[in-house]
C-alpha cells in the first residue's frame, strides 16, 4: 500500500540517510515528492511510501522513536468549486499536470495524486480559488 | 435573405431559430454554408474573460446639506470624481490608495481593486464610501461617509471603453527571471504561454469587418442586457488580417454600456494579478442577425484558421519581439511550439464560461426575451493606430 507523510527532522537527524533506511530495514520505497534540507535546520520532507502494510507501521514507529515528526495529514492543495471560473490560467504553472483543462468542456481537472503542493498555482490564479486545507 | 424585423417577429413568437456559434460551426460542416443560412435566424457568441477597461458610473444621490464630492474612495479604493456634485467612476483596474489606508492595510486589500468592488455591488454586499468635498455656496458639505449597496444609489451603470477584444495575443517570457503581468506569470526561458482570446468563440472573430453590430446592438454584459456604445478605446480595424478576414492580432474593441443593477454575480467577476493588478472578469455574449449567407460563412471559421502572434515580454517595449504566430488550435491543444520547443499553453479566458454565455444568450432569444436591434451606426474600420513617440523636450548636439 501507499502512504503519504510529512516528515519533519529535527536539527541533529538531518544528516540521517533516512530514504536508504526505509528501503533497506523495511523494503519500503520513498519517492520524495518535496523536500527541504539546509544543513543545521529542521528539514522536512514530503514522500509518498509504499511497501507492506505491516512493515509500513514499523517504519513509521521506528521514525517516531527517533524523534522524526511524522504528520499523516499532509497538505493538499483545495479548489473552491464555487470561486474557480475555469479560466485555466493555472494549468501553465503546474510542473506535473495535475492541473489541466478537460479538451472536450474546457473544465479545470484536478488529480491529487499527481499534485506535488509546489503551490505555485495559489498566487496565480485571478480569483483566488486556490489554497492549502493547512 | 431576412430582416431583423422579421427575425424579432420570430423571436416574440419564441419561433426564431438560435445557434450558438459553436453549433453553427458544427452545423456547416455537416450540411454546407447556404442550408444553414436558411435554417438559423440567429447565431449566438460569448466570452468570458478579464477587461480591465470597465468601469461603473454611480450616482449616490444628494445628502444634505449638499456636497460636491472632489475625491472619495470605496473601500479605500478611489474613485474618479471630476463630474458634477455626486457623480463618481470607478475603473476596474484601480488599486487601493494605501496611503489612505492607515492600519487597515493588509495583503487582502492589496489584493483587491475597482474590479472587486464593482463585482460586490453587484453581488448586493454593502461597500464603504469616504468622500471629501469641496465646500461652495451651493455645496455647504465639507465630507461624507457612508454604506452603500447597489439599491441605495440612483445610476450604476457599467460603461466600459475597452472591452471584446478582436483577437489579441500570447505572452511567452524568453528572458531568465519570472514576469509578473496581465497575463498573468509567465516563467523564465519559456516556462509557459498564456492567450487571452476564446479564439473561433470570440465574438468579433466571427464577424470579423463588423458588419453585424454598430452603435447600439444590444448584447449581453455581464448578465444583463446591455449596448455597444462605441468603438473601443485603441480600435485597430486596420491591423493585418487573413485572407478569411479575421486579424492576426489585436484589431478591433468596442466600448460597452449597460445597467449594473441588472447583473448577476456569476458573470462579473473581480480578480487579480499578482505583481500586476486587479481587474474585472467580465461574460459578455453578441447576438449575430442571420441576413445573408456571408454571416454564416463567417461564423463557420475554425479554430484552426485563426491566429495569435507570440510575444516576448522579457523585453519592456511597445513594440515587443514575437516568436511568429500560432493558431487557435494549437493554443486549445494546451501546447505550443516556439523555435523548435514545446511549451505549455494556457488561456486566460474561460473557454468552459464563454460557452456558458452563449448558452444562456441563445436560451433569452428562444424565450423571446431578448430581441434584436440594427445598429444606430456603423462603427469606423479606417481608424489609425497612432503611438506617443514625443518624449518632451530632445536633447541634441546642435
Amino acid at each position: 500500500m501507499k502512504k503519504r507523510v510529512t516528515l519533519t527532522f529535527p536539527r541533529r537527524y538531518v544528516h540521517m540517510p533516512v530514504t536508504y533506511r526505509l528501503a533497506k530495514d523495511f523494503n519500503i520505497a520513498a519517492s520524495i515528492i518535496r523536500a527541504q534540507v539546509t544543513p543545521n535546520q529542521i528539514g522536512t520532507l514530503v514522500v509518498e511510501l509504499s511497501g507492506d502494510i505491516d512493515q509500513l507501521d514499523a517504519a513509521l514507529d521506528w521514525m517516531r522513536s527517533n524523534d522524526i515528526g511524522v504528520s499523516l495529514a499532509s497538505r493538499e492543495i483545495v479548489i473552491d468549486e464555487e470561486v474557480c471560473v475555469h479560466c485555466g490560467l493555472c494549468t501553465g504553472v503546474c510542473p506535473t499536470e495535475a492541473l489541466t483543462l478537460d479538451p472536450q468542456t474546457f473544465q479545470l481537472n484536478f488529480v491529487r495524486s499527481r499534485c506535488v503542493v509546489c503551490e505555485q498555482c495559489i498566487p496565480t490564479c485571478p480569483v483566488q480559488a486556490i489554497s492549502t486545507n493547512l | 435573405m431576412r430582416t431583423i424585423a422579421e427575425i424579432n417577429d420570430k423571436i416574440q413568437q419564441k419561433r426564431a431559430i438560435v445557434w450558438t456559434v459553436e453549433e453553427l460551426k458544427a452545423k456547416v460542416q455537416e450540411i454546407g454554408v447556404a442550408q444553414a443560412a436558411k435554417e438559423v435566424d440567429v447565431i449566438t457568441t460569448g466570452t468570458f474573460e478579464p477587461m480591465e477597461a470597465s468601469g461603473a458610473m454611480i450616482n449616490l444621490g444628494q445628502t444634505d446639506p449638499p456636497i460636491k464630492i472632489r475625491q472619495c474612495w470605496l473601500d479605500g479604493i478611489p474613485a474618479y470624481s471630476g463630474f458634477g456634485a455626486v457623480d463618481l467612476y470607478l475603473g476596474a483596474a484601480q488599486m487601493a490608495d494605501y496611503s489612505a489606508l492607515g492600519d487597515a492595510d493588509s495583503e487582502e486589500l492589496r489584493e483587491r481593486g475597482g474590479g472587486h468592488v464593482i463585482a460586490d455591488l453587484i453581488a448586493g454586499k454593502a461597500v464603504h464610501l469616504r468622500a471629501v468635498g469641496q465646500v461652495t455656496d451651493c455645496y455647504a458639505r465639507a465630507s461624507f461617509e457612508t454604506s452603500l449597496t447597489s439599491d441605495t444609489i440612483n445610476q450604476f451603470y457599467l460603461f466600459n471603453p475597452r472591452n471584446l477584444y478582436q483577437n489579441f495575443i500570447v505572452g511567452v517570457n524568453g528572458g531568465d527571471r519570472p514576469l509578473y503581468t496581465y497575463l498573468g506569470p509567465l516563467q523564465p526561458d519559456l516556462g509557459n504561454a498564456v492567450y487571452s482570446n476564446p479564439g473561433a468563440l470570440s465574438p468579433l472573430m466571427n464577424d470579423p469587418k463588423l458588419q453585424l453590430v454598430g452603435v447600439g446592438t444590444r448584447i449581453f454584459l455581464g448578465g444583463g442586457v446591455g449596448y455597444v456604445a462605441w468603438e473601443g478605446t485603441q480600435h485597430y480595424p486596420l491591423q493585418k488580417r487573413l485572407p478569411n478576414e479575421t486579424p492576426i492580432g489585436p484589431a478591433a474593441t468596442l466600448a460597452l454600456i449597460g445597467d449594473a443593477k441588472q447583473m448577476q454575480s456569476r458573470w462579473v467577476r473581480g480578480c487579480y494579478f499578482r505583481g500586476y493588478g486587479a481587474s474585472l472578469m467580465l461574460g459578455v455574449g453578441v447576438p449575430f442577425p442571420v441576413l445573408h449567407e456571408e454571416a454564416i460563412a463567417h461564423c463557420a471559421v475554425l479554430d484552426k484558421d485563426l491566429v495569435a502572434p507570440v510575444v516576448d515580454f522579457s523585453i519592456p517595449r511597445r513594440i515587443r519581439p514575437t516568436f511568429g504566430l500560432v493558431s487557435y488550435a494549437q493554443l486549445k491543444s494546451g501546447r505550443i511550439t516556439i523555435d523548435g520547443r514545446s511549451v505549455k499553453a494556457a488561456p486566460l479566458a474561460s473557454l468552459y464560461l464563454s460557452r456558458q454565455v452563449a448558452l444562456e444568450l441563445k436560451h433569452w432569444i428562444e424565450a423571446g426575451e431578448f430581441t434584436l436591434t440594427e445598429a444606430v451606426a456603423p462603427i469606423a474600420m479606417d481608424r489609425p493606430f497612432v503611438s506617443q513617440d514625443r518624449l518632451g523636450r530632445q536633447l541634441t548636439l546642435e
